[in-house]
Formats: C-alpha cells, sequence, structure tokens
C-alpha cells in the first residue's frame, strides 16, 4: 500500500523518436492504456522526472486524442538539467508522473482568425492548437515560425505545411523577419500568439501592446513568476513539538508548505469542511476560513488546508 | 426524542419505502484517470470493485493512503446531477461525480448504517463522502459547495457479484 498521497498521473515511457535539431518526442500513455484527462489546444503538462526535476512542456498531440500525451524537447546542453535528463536517461518503458494538464486556447466563436508566431522549438504549443483548428475545419490560420536554418519537427509539422498553414522564415537567409507585419493590424476577431525565446515573446508583447489583453498569447519557455494576491503574506510556520520552521509562501496553503517541508499531515477534503487536518495552534493569529469549526474550537485548533496567519509567525502544535 | 418516535429505525425506512434504479456505472484503475463507463461492475465482498482503484490491495486511488474498510463502493444520486443544473447552472456529467455507481430514486443520505441491495449484490452503507478539492481540479468546474451534504455514500460490500445498468435498488431492512 501506499503511504503518500499519489499526486501525479502515473505514464510510462511508450515511445522516443529523434525529430531532428536535437530534439525527440516522448509519447507517454496510461500503463493499460486507458484515456488520460483531457486537455485544451496547447495545454502543458508538468513531468516528474526520475531524478527529482519537474519540468513543464506542451502537449503536441490533439486533444481529441487523449489516449497518450505527446511532448517534444530539445536538448539543452546548458539547461537547467531537465532535457539532459529526458534525452539522456529516460528510456522506452519508464514510469512518468505527470500532472493535470493546465492552460490552453479553446477556440472562441468569435475568433475568426488565428495567428500563431513560434521561434524554434517555440512551435510546440502550436502543433496542437493548429492540428486542432485543422480537424474542426477552421480555415483561416497561419503558423509563423521562425528558424534559424533547420525547421524543428518536420514530420510532426507536414500535414500543417501541406494545408499551406506555415509559413518559415529562416534567420540564416533573411534576418529576423518584423513581428509587427507577421501580426497585422489590431482585429477583435483576430488571436494572436507567441512562444519562443525570450527576446522575441518581449518584442511580441511590445508589438501587440495596443491588442485587447483576451486577444494575444503569449507562452514562456520560463515560467514568469506566478501573480499573487496583494493581500497575500508569506509568514512562518513554527512547529512546537519538533522546533522545525516552515515557510508558508504568500497565496500558498500551510497545508502545501508542510507537505513541502517532508511533513505528514492527514487530509482529505482540502476545503475546510471535513475536518482531517485539524491540527492545535499555540501561538499568532490564524486566520480560519474553513467551515467545521466551532468559535470555541478556534480558540485551539485550525484547518490547515485553508486557514492562513494575520502575524509574521504561527506556532502549531505539532 | 427521535428514539422515541422510531425515526429512522429498520422498521420504519421498510415501511416508508423506496425503490430505485441502477442508471450508469464507471470506475478508473488510477487515479487521476477519466472514469469509463460501463455495462456492469463486478463487486467483491469484502473487497471493491474489479478493476476500480479503491479496490482493497490495489490502492490506486487519490485517497488510497488513507484506507477506508468502509469505501469498497460508492454511490451518488442522478438527482443530485439535475439540482446542480438546475441550482447552479452546473452541467456534471454522471462520469464526472468520480463515484462508481449514479442511482435514480434512492434517498443516499438516508442510508447511512442501513443495508440495501444493488442488484444482486448487498451493501451497507458506511458514511455520507464529503465533496473534495480534487474533484474540481479535475472537472475544471466550481462543485465543491454546491456538493456539501449531497456528496454520495460509501460503502461495504457484503455480498458480491455483478451490477448491471438497469438493476433494481432496494431497502434490504
Amino acid at each position: 500500500m501506499s503511504v503518500r498521497p499519489i499526486t501525479t498521473i502515473k505514464t510510462v515511457v511508450a515511445g522516443i523518436e529523434g525529430a531532428g535539431a536535437g530534439i525527440k518526442v516522448f509519447t507517454l500513455a496510461d500503463p493499460d492504456r486507458w484515456a488520460l484527462p483531457p486537455f485544451k489546444p496547447g495545454a502543458h503538462i508538468d513531468l516528474h522526472l526520475p531524478n527529482g526535476l519537474v519540468r513543464t512542456y506542451s502537449l503536441c498531440n490533439e486533444p481529441a486524442d487523449n489516449s497518450r500525451y505527446v511532448i517534444a524537447v530539445k536538448r539543452e546542453a546548458d539547461g537547467r538539467g531537465g532535457s539532459r535528463a529526458l534525452h539522456d536517461e529516460v528510456g522506452i518503458g519508464d514510469v512518468i508522473g505527470v500532472s493535470l494538464p493546465r492552460g490552453g486556447l479553446e477556440p472562441g466563436a468569435d475568433i475568426a482568425r488565428h495567428v500563431f508566431v513560434a521561434g524554434g522549438i517555440g512551435v510546440t504549443p502550436f502543433l496542437s492548437m493548429a492540428r486542432h483548428l485543422l480537424q474542426i475545419g477552421n480555415a483561416d490560420f497561419v503558423l509563423h515560425l521562425i528558424v534559424r536554418e533547420e525547421v524543428p519537427l518536420a514530420a510532426h509539422l507536414a500535414p500543417l505545411m501541406e494545408a499551406g498553414r506555415v509559413v518559415v522564415h529562416r534567420t540564416s537567409c533573411a534576418g529576423r523577419p518584423d513581428l509587427a507585419s507577421l501580426v497585422g493590424e489590431v482585429g477583435v476577431q483576430t488571436m494572436v500568439a507567441c512562444c519562443g525565446p525570450e527576446g522575441m515573446t518581449e518584442e511580441f508583447e511590445g508589438v501587440t501592446a495596443a491588442w485587447p489583453a483576451a486577444n494575444v498569447h503569449i507562452e514562456r519557455f520560463v515560467a514568469p513568476p506566478p501573480v499573487i494576491d496583494p493581500d497575500a503574506k508569506p509568514f512562518v510556520l513554527s512547529l512546537a513539538r519538533t522546533g522545525t520552521e516552515i515557510p508558508v509562501r504568500a497565496g500558498q496553503t500551510m497545508l502545501a508548505a508542510l507537505q513541502e517541508g517532508g511533513i505528514d499531515v492527514s487530509t482529505s477534503c482540502c476545503g475546510g469542511i471535513c475536518g482531517a487536518c485539524k491540527v492545535g495552534w499555540i501561538e499568532g493569529k490564524p486566520v480560519h476560513r474553513d467551515r467545521v469549526l466551532s468559535p470555541y474550537e478556534r480558540e485551539r485548533f485550525l484547518m490547515i488546508c485553508v486557514a492562513g496567519s494575520d502575524a509574521d509567525r504561527l506556532v502549531l502544535d505539532l | 426524542m427521535l428514539d422515541e418516535i422510531g425515526a429512522g429505525s429498520a422498521d420504519s425506512t421498510a415501511r416508508l419505502g423506496w425503490t430505485g434504479l441502477v442508471r450508469f456505472l464507471h470506475l478508473a484503475p488510477r487515479a487521476f484517470l477519466p472514469m469509463r463507463a460501463m455495462e456492469q461492475l463486478v463487486l467483491v465482498a469484502g473487497q471493491g470493485i474489479e478493476g476500480d482503484r479503491y479496490m482493497i490491495g490495489r490502492e490506486e486511488g487519490y485517497y488510497s493512503h488513507k484506507p477506508e474498510e468502509g469505501r469498497q463502493v460508492t454511490l451518488f444520486e442522478l438527482e443530485t446531477l439535475i439540482a446542480l443544473k438546475r441550482d447552479a447552472g452546473i452541467e456534471l456529467g454522471p462520469e464526472e461525480h468520480r463515484r462508481n455507481v449514479t442511482v435514480e430514486g434512492v434517498p443516499l443520505n438516508h442510508l447511512v448504517g442501513r443495508r440495501f441491495w444493488l442488484g444482486e449484490t448487498l451493501l451497507e452503507a458506511t458514511r455520507l463522502s464529503i465533496p473534495c478539492r480534487h474533484i474540481e481540479e479535475i472537472t475544471g468546474k466550481a462543485i465543491f459547495d454546491p456538493l456539501i451534504n449531497r456528496s454520495g455514500l460509501n460503502c461495504r460490500i457484503l455480498q458480491g457479484g455483478i451490477v448491471r445498468v438497469g438493476d433494481t435498488v432496494r431497502n434490504a431492512a
């Protein structure tokens, strides 16, 4: 029996395929080929790699095909280690835990035209979006692919190329294209999206500054810092029985902070109603937010799944 | 006072009576995976559902780290799905609530501590299910609050067998 909670979807590596330009395409599937949780076009997942790293990759396959998750990974020798681990250490049959898919774009009913601008391996989120649009018969979209020389994932792009949906811009012969001209005029029925290196996404942000925010989508290789509720403040949990100090980031739950700190705590509903994670507090100013403790109980206990702190330090009976 | 009037006793429940139907059957082999609609489920006494994540010994569910002998099969009311749409405007399918059996015409909240027949299988209701934030994460729908106090029923299997869509659900008192 597993003692730790199951926090990821169990997948096995069902296929690894070289795709040129230092890219490998990994196919992840359920061990029994059960359907995987559904996803939107352009969604991404976190991979919990065997060496402990957690890395985020765009799903490249079509949302209609949720029997597998397909990701394309370029080996970055000087990167942070995720792509090296996948390229060098992961083999067919290896088990990899992944997160539920997040993000992505649902083609809006009022969007008539899509313009995608991708830099190199930044094409990955647009593969599933473009294929999805092709599949549902959306006629008006274009994928501008900016590469130095070699086109990444050429085999995967082939159906889109054959459909005349991809414009390749080779910077080795023509220099960098003008993003403003690729994006064109502001159109309320047009969705523009960009994924690529930081310089490109910054430039894209500039040329689309006048666009309605809902019509612009930017994917970054390195996630921007999370948006934090301005009222949320970090605090420290002090565990009276062990003397351990656990920092809680602004907006983070005590439960998540304790679990990150390797503290085993009982939880169930995670919404402040079941009472499973009731913990005694000794000193501080808890903000309760639960719907299970009475005012009298709140003088001594809190629910760590929803409670916060109004002071810098909160002492728990743990 | 409740004892004095015989409220909720086996006798009164049997006398007042109800009969329901099995409308949908679902299982999933591992945490997070979509539930799959089945025409029948094999219930194993004292263990769980063949192929389901919470079968005792399999332990591949989101809550398997908190083993619970009384969580061998879970039920949910079709009427709750109707109420969610009517009262909260939320369309939730029978594959999304993540319980195994969707029944119609069965007052699940009244059955805690009681025995009843689910087709040819005999169940004993152990406790009400509690909604969890996990289901909002999976479905992307804000259903935690609307499901408080009507999130289904946990049961142990006293007598196993095959449960089919369309089977009758009836009191065993």
